[in-house]
């Protein structure tokens, strides 16, 4: 019996033995595995984006596009190492240190937290950072107040046309005096935003009720709270709202409120219209940019950020159909792309 | 292969910096997880507490030192109050813990101000005119890495020294045998609370250090924080339980280094992040059953 257990315990130990061993192995395996090897001629980008929606694929696909434009082709003349840290603040800050140590040619950094980290960690490492889809590039000290880099770092904002958007949803809308907006508290983007529309609405008639949320989950109730006081709502870029959409859109329908987006995803999937930001062409202009610095054109440290200054109209005639709205004719002229379907 | 030591090098680097900024937060988590026994969840809430109330006061200029001293303090206040919740309005543990994290997520907008600040442009404890002047460049790289390992060793002996005074005792003894403490005529829920609040101080502490290095506050940046924690302290001393000549405190900041090891070689990979927490759940499982086994054979021995 004595005996019995003993083997038993052996066997066992033999067994933990040689799990640990594999996990030790498969570790240092992988970390060979993981070193990139530098091919002579090539390029090495990082691409660290910090969420997974469709605004922030559109800029990383753009930026690729905007690279090709200029002669720099993936798998060709460039290789790209891409990183998607999930919203999550401390997995960014160890992509970011992960590039730095496959010493690439250049970060490029998508939305503002996957910026500071890559600009926290490029400081050290002489890396240069260019990022894209950061709202305001001068709050986060990324750049200083006049727009120039704040070291070698430089890139693309998106933020949102405000007073183009109000003009938008006064002229679809005459009538109407109270917008909502659902956004998160933990989104700098959005508190700044946010701040723009109080300051502009009265300028255009309207009053802004603001709902405040901090997780998903309590989205269902904002949004009944804030339909049952407003004649519209509009979007700001914020990631929590915008993933969240269908939901939104599915309360307002049924109470027959407008909703406007602001970008084109968010008209695609149900949103009345907006005048957005196009995130591909916010993307190209990216990716042009860091041409420049990889080519030696210019240095991420002399260039200042750049906007995308022409706002785009987009509409969607099936909602306007279901809400019994007809967009005016001058906007569905000039618009940059028309929907017929709500995708889903 | 010269390319590939670099690398390697460059990458162990940002392991150590990663890891030694968690490890002191994981000492915290060490305190309340492993000596109270006492699951507390306030540590998601206290870590970006630490990081909020750190950028706010180095923004208002002053010095960077001192911020730590402060978000210390302020951890520990808010580990008081999460441990005044638990002994005096006798709420459960888990539960006392959840409402200081609920409400710290309102009290760290509103100390920041805003979900985001960032203090690229300031001194810090790593970046300021002091270094600047008298580190040869030569040093430059490696003084977050050298300083980072000088706090912690610091307080890793501060730790260790108290555990072994007399109210340190009191503290281990409360969570292997409350009655113990209770025999002895020592009011348990005051030894509970001081315990809370030191391990908070020290998670605070972690955050204010955290947001120096990387540059910015962010309010998210505490989700998850537990997380790391628990695997950092459960990975170190069940790895180093056979060890006897190294100190639990020391297999928690080793744990907290493996910890962030893993994670990086994952993302190294060019693992997607999304099934970054997999893998850790995964080798989290791993660690737990390769140390399991002894605990079982004390069992059935006994």
């Amino acid at each position: 019996m004595i005996n019995l257990r003993r083997w038993n315990a052996r066997s066992e130990d033999n067994m933990k033995k040689s799990i640990s061993l594999t996990i030790v192995l498969v570790l240092t395996l992988s970390l060979f595995a993981g070193c990139s090897k530098k091919e002579d001629g090539k390029v090495t980008i990082g691409i660290g984006q910090f969420a997974e929606h469709g605004s922030l694929d559109n800029c990383r696909k753009g930026f690729l596009a905007g690279l090709e434009e200029e002669g720099y082709i993936e798998n060709e003349n460039l290789n790209i190492l891409y990183e998607n840290a999930q919203a999550d603040g401390g997995t960014s800050t160890q992509i970011a240190t992960n590039f730095a140590a496959k010493k690439v040619d250049l970060i490029a950094a998508i939305a503002t937290p996957m910026a500071q980290s890559a600009y926290g960690v490029s400081k050290k490492a002489n890396i240069p950072v260019i990022f894209t889809a950061v709202t305001d590039p001068v709050l986060a000290e990324l750049a200083k107040e006049d727009g120039t880099p704040n070291g070698n770092i430089t890139g693309t904002s998106d933020k949102l046309p405000v007073e183009q958007q109000l003009e938008m949803i006064r002229s679809i809308l005459p009538d109407a005096k109270k917008i909502g907006i659902l956004y998160s508290t933990s989104e700098i983007n959005s508190t700044s935003a946010i701040k723009e529309y109080k300051a502009k609405a009265a300028d255009y008639g309207f009053e802004i009720i603001e709902g405040g949320i901090s997780t998903t989950a309590d989205i269902p109730l904002a949004a009944d709270n804030l339909l049952g006081k407003v004649d519209c709502l509009t979007n700001l870029t914020d990631n929590t709202v915008v993933s969240s959409l269908p939901t939104i859109l599915d309360k307002a329908n049924k109470k027959g409120i407008p909703v406007f987006g602001s970008e084109i995803e968010q008209v695609k999937i149900g949103c009345l219209a907006a005048m957005g930001l196009d995130y591909y062409e916010l993307g190209i202009q990216t990716g042009k940019m860091a041409a420049k610095i990889l080519k030696g054109e210019s240095k991420a440290s002399e260039m200042n950020f750049e906007i995308i200054k022409e706002a785009k109209f987009y509409g969607n005639t099936a909602v306007a159909k279901n809400l019994g709205i007809t967009l005016p004719d001058n906007m569905v002229d000039s618009a940059a792309q028309m929907f017929d379907t709500i995708a889903q | 292969m010269a390319e590939f030591l670099v690398f390697l090098f460059n990458f162990i680097l940002g392991v150590l910096e990663e890891g030694f900024a968690y490890a002191i937060m994981a000492l915290g988590v060490y305190i309340t997880y492993k000596i109270l026994d006492f699951p507390d969840l306030s540590v998601d809430g206290t870590f970006p507490l630490g990081g909020a109330v750190a950028v706010v006061l180095i923004i208002a200029g002053v010095n960077p030192v001192l911020t730590l001293f402060i978000s210390f303090l302020a951890g520990a206040l808010a580990g008081t109050i999460a441990g005044l919740i638990h002994v005096k309005l006798k709420v459960r543990d888990l539960f006392s813990g959840i409402i200081m994290m609920t409400a710290l997520y309102s009290i760290n907008l509103r100390i920041a101000g805003k979900s985001n600040v960032a203090i690229f442009s300031k001194d810090t404890i790593f970046e300021n005119s002091f270094l600047e002047k008298y580190i040869p460049d030569s040093l430059k790289p490696y003084i977050t890495v050298i300083l980072l390992f000088i706090i912690i060793l610091i307080l890793k002996l501060i730790l260790d020294f108290y555990l072994n005074t007399k109210s340190g005792y009191l503290l281990r003894a409360i969570g292997d045998n409350p009655t113990l403490v209770t025999s002895l005529a020592v009011d348990k829920g005051k030894i509970k609370i001081i315990g809370l609040a030191l391990a908070n101080g020290f998670v605070a502490l972690s955050g204010a250090i955290y947001c120096q290095k990387s540059g910015f506050f962010e309010i998210s940046m505490g989700t998850g924080t537990m997380t790391i924690g628990l695997a950092s302290v459960i990975i170190g001393t069940n790895l180093f339980r056979k060890v006897s000549f190294i100190k639990s405190t020391t297999a928690v900041i080793i744990g907290s280094l493996l910890y962030k090891l893993c994670v990086s070689i994952a993302i190294s990979l060019g693992m997607p992040a999304s099934d970054l927490k997999l893998i850790t759940a995964i080798l989290f499982l791993g660690i737990l059953v390769i140390s399991n086994d002894r605990k079982r054979k004390v069992k059935s021995n006994a």
